[in-house]
């Protein structure tokens, strides 16, 4: 039973690795860059639990701007992803070039909102 | 041309001297008119019942006019007598020598009288006797002193008599059992004993403000000596007190003693011998017990007055309206004893302040300059609210000062906080490179293949 069920999580791991290694480069690049923003995330939690104990002196408005410019970076790199796949059916009628345009556009806001509550 | 200018400037000189003979006068009449910045009393009125008290205790009296009292001598059925006229005290201090009248003026001064009377401050000192009326009994509960309920009796004892006189009951008491207050007694010591012939009380100990100067021994106790001693006697020991002080919470400063023989020339002039000591001394310690605590109760000395609370910020002199959290202060009040003449600095090192919001948040000790100023330096604690600066200085025989001073502490304005915090930069890293990703991921994005 227990190996079975090893193998079988081998057997689902291969066939996700080869449909995955199907996916187009665009759309790896987003993946790397999703993945670069939740783990910039998950390494600034950390930094609550690690630095600072339970001090009140916790510059608590600074590590939400940390946070929230990361997981901003990531929901807007996701919903790139959804817009230039080319399997996705919903979004056929929008040319990737525009897709990218409004995806620069509200990472130039998100930052700018950011930089602003930096200090 | 030259007369009329020599005439102009007579005229001038005579304006002059017209102006400053003004001034003169004018400061002369402030001086001797009464000053509220002096605390000594000036006018007192003296209520006896027995005519030849004036003479019998002539020195106590003298002593008094000699430092500069008026003494108003009344007897107490004098119908005239009264402390004041048109809401104004005519006398800042009274002395009750009058143990055995039951009323004072035929009633026109009543207990009330005489208790509003300290009340608003005044001072008080009332002696006893044998025999002592309901109303001198009255006015020493009301400060917190009872005296024997039994009329009869008098403070008796056997070890510690004064062996000088011939009568054998052993009522004539030689007592050494002072209070230890330099500021009560003055700085010299009092070597002899003080005579005491009279009544006994008991300190209510319900009342605080209370103290006994002169105790009797523990072997005192209060009886009649001429009758057998059937029951315990009430009053015994150490807790019998035979001169006691009061300072009221006003300030006003009450004595009262057990025994008028105590402030008798005969007394004042006795030598005394204490039963089971050999010494023999010239002169009792009546004169200067007497002398220094009459110092003290007519305010002479240890009447404190704090002027000038200061305050301001670390290298300014203004005083700020407003504070911020965590700003470093300086505080400084000046305080001057009262030498009977003129006020002096007061020194000590137990001086403290207190900046104050429901508790004390910071309690210091103030260093002084040994000229009166007391001064010290803290940080305005990490909190924001309205607080005060407290001076409460309760010593044994000085006045109470209680000074507070009010002063809001704000928090950072936005602008206060520093711009970049170093424990914040794991925070500002993040963010940035979220930045320099979003541009390379950018220039990969599109220049891929």
């Amino acid at each position: 039973m227990a190996r079975s069920t090893t193998k079988d999580a081998q057997a689902l791991f291969n066939t996700l690795r080869s449909s995955y290694a199907a996916t187009p480069t665009n759309l790896k690049i987003i993946d790397l860059y999703v993945i670069f923003a939740i783990f910039t995330a998950l390494i600034q939690d950390q930094g609550i639990g690690g630095l600072y104990g339970n001090s009140w002196i916790f510059p608590i408005q600074l590590f939400s701007i940390g946070v929230l410019s990361c997981v901003g970076t990531a929901v807007l790199a996701v919903c790139l992803r959804i817009q230039v796949n080319k399997e996705n059916k919903e979004f056929k009628d929008l040319s990737p070039e525009r897709a990218f345009a409004d995806f620069v556009l509200c990472n130039l806001v998100l930052h700018l909102v950011i930089m602003n509550f930096l200090g | 041309m030259r007369m009329g200018f020599k005439k102009t400037l007579t005229m001038a000189k005579l304006s002059l001297s017209l102006f400053y003979f003004t001034v003169f006068s004018l400061l002369l009449s402030l001086s001797t008119s009464f000053d509220p910045e002096n605390p000594s009393v000036r006018r007192i009125l003296v209520i006896f019942d027995d005519a030849s008290l004036k003479s019998s205790h002539s020195i106590f009296f003298n002593s008094l006019q000699s430092r500069g009292y008026n003494l108003d001598f009344k007897l107490s059925d004098d119908r005239n007598i009264a402390l004041q006229r048109y809401g104004r005290y005519l006398y800042d201090s009274l002395i009750l020598f009058s143990p055995s009248a039951d009323s004072i003026g035929d009633g026109s001064l009543k207990l009330k009288d005489v208790m509003d009377f300290v009340d608003s401050g005044h001072d008080l000192i009332l002696a006893a006797n044998a025999n002592a009326s309901d109303f001198v009994r009255n006015v020493a509960s009301e400060c917190g002193a009872d005296f024997e309920d039994d009329t009869a009796a008098v403070v008796i004892d056997h070890t510690s008599y004064s062996v000088s006189e011939i009568d054998g009951d052993h009522s004539l008491i030689a007592s050494d059992t002072f209070i230890k207050s330099d500021v009560i007694f003055g700085r010299e010591n009092i070597e002899a004993p003080v005579l005491f012939r009279g009544i006994g009380h008991s300190v209510n100990a319900a009342s605080s403000l209370v103290l006994k100067v002169l105790s009797a021994s523990p072997a005192a106790y209060s009886a009649n000596p001429n009758s057998k001693l059937s029951k315990p006697p009430v009053l015994t020991g150490t807790s019998i007190s035979l001169v006691s002080v009061v300072q009221a919470r006003n300030n006003a400063r009450v004595l009262i003693s057990g025994s008028l023989d105590m402030f008798s020339d005969r007394f004042f002039r006795s030598s005394v011998e204490k039963a089971g000591s050999t010494y023999k001394y010239k002169k009792s310690g009546n004169e200067q017990f007497l002398m220094e605590l009459s110092k003290w109760i007519l305010h002479e000395r240890g009447h404190l007055k704090a002027v000038n609370i200061r305050h301001h910020r670390l290298g300014e002199t203004n005083e700020p309206s407003i504070y911020r959290i965590n700003d470093d202060l300086e505080f400084s009040v000046e305080i001057y004893e009262w030498s009977g003449t003129r006020w002096e600095p007061y020194v000590a090192d137990d001086v403290q302040v207190q900046f104050y919001m429901m508790s004390p948040y910071v309690l210091k000790t103030l260093s002084n300059d040994k000229k009166g100023l007391y001064y010290t330096s803290f940080k305005v604690p990490d909190v924001y609210g309205v607080f005060q600066f407290k001076v409460e200085y309760q010593r044994l025989g000085y006045t109470s000062l209680s000074l507070s001073k009010q002063i809001p502490v704000r928090p950072f304005k936005h602008d206060e906080y520093e711009r970049f915090i170093p424990v914040a930069f794991p925070y500002y890293g993040g963010s940035f490179s979220t930045m320099a990703a979003f541009f390379i991921f950018s220039i990969l994005y599109l220049y891929h293949k």
